[in-house]
């Protein structure tokens, strides 16, 4: 995509910051509270049209009591795993 | 926290006005930011620019329609007004439409935000450099506007109307660009 937000468009990064916030029954405002970061850009994130930093990735992993390993992957995660 | 409200000179906005902004404190502006009412208010603002510019051809047009001094001038004058509080209206509206995140600085917004608008910076001085180039064109080769010769138009409505461009870009290419902001 042309004017694509990810850091590397060729190679996306998924996540799976949705199921892990639902799990822990948290709004996306109160993920982007802990996380520092505007709420819209938990939206971006778990739409997967925009990659972190690790920087805030580590935080986000931090927030949801997760490993960066296994809320983000190079690779499209299993479902329901 | 702080409830001093500091000011971004360089920027042109204030910490609290990009803070109720960002964490939609004033409900009644939400509308703006559908990504329809923000393309809306682009084409109306690239409008205004438009039409400022091109007051330049004000005399050739007073003159073309035989209009008397005294109707020329209440014309001229409504219609500059008119023009004028379309674009102020419309860019401010476009500040609030966008969050204020083309003009804020770093430290108010997140790793995404900035992003966004560095993006819509570098899109936006693309955008420029073809309106500069444009204009030169239009200056040098343009009917009835030889601005470099002295009996040529006068030529400040162009450049207010480019200054005003020079500000209001990357407000502009964002909102356009962005689907949520």
């Amino acid at each position: 995509m042309l004017f694509s937000m990810s850091r590397n468009p060729e190679e996306p990064v998924y996540n799976r910051i949705e199921e892990a916030r639902a799990a822990l029954g948290l709004s996306r405002q109160e993920l982007a509270d802990k996380a520092g970061v505007h709420y819209q850009t938990i939206g971006y994130l778990e739409r997967e049209e925009y990659s972190p930093s690790l920087v805030l990735a580590i935080r986000i992993a931090k927030s949801l009591n997760q490993e960066v390993s296994e809320l983000f992957s190079l690779t499209p995660f299993k479902k329901g795993k | 926290m702080s409830k001093k409200n500091k000011i971004y000179w360089f920027e042109g906005v204030t910490e609290k006005g990009v803070k109720a902004l960002l964490n939609d404190e004033n409900s009644k502006y939400r509308w703006l930011r559908s990504q329809k009412n923000r393309r809306v208010l682009v084409t109306l603002m690239a409008l205004g620019l438009i039409l400022t510019s091109m007051g330049g051809y004000w005399p050739t047009l007073k003159t073309n329609l035989n209009l008397s001094p005294g109707a020329g001038m209440i014309l001229f004058s409504v219609t500059a007004i008119f023009v004028i509080f379309t674009t102020v209206g419309c860019y401010s509206f476009l500040r609030i439409a966008v969050r204020s995140i083309a003009d804020a600085p770093d430290e108010l917004l997140d790793e995404r935000q900035i992003a966004v608008r560095n993006t819509s910076f570098r899109y936006a001085y693309f955008i420029f450099g073809y309106i500069i180039l444009a204009l030169m064109l239009l200056m040098l080769l343009g009917p009835d506007l030889k601005l470099f010769q002295p009996e040529g138009n006068d030529g400040s409505y162009i450049v207010i109307a480019t200054l005003f461009a020079c500000a209001a870009l990357p407000s502009m290419v964002m909102a356009w660009r962005e689907r949520d902001i």
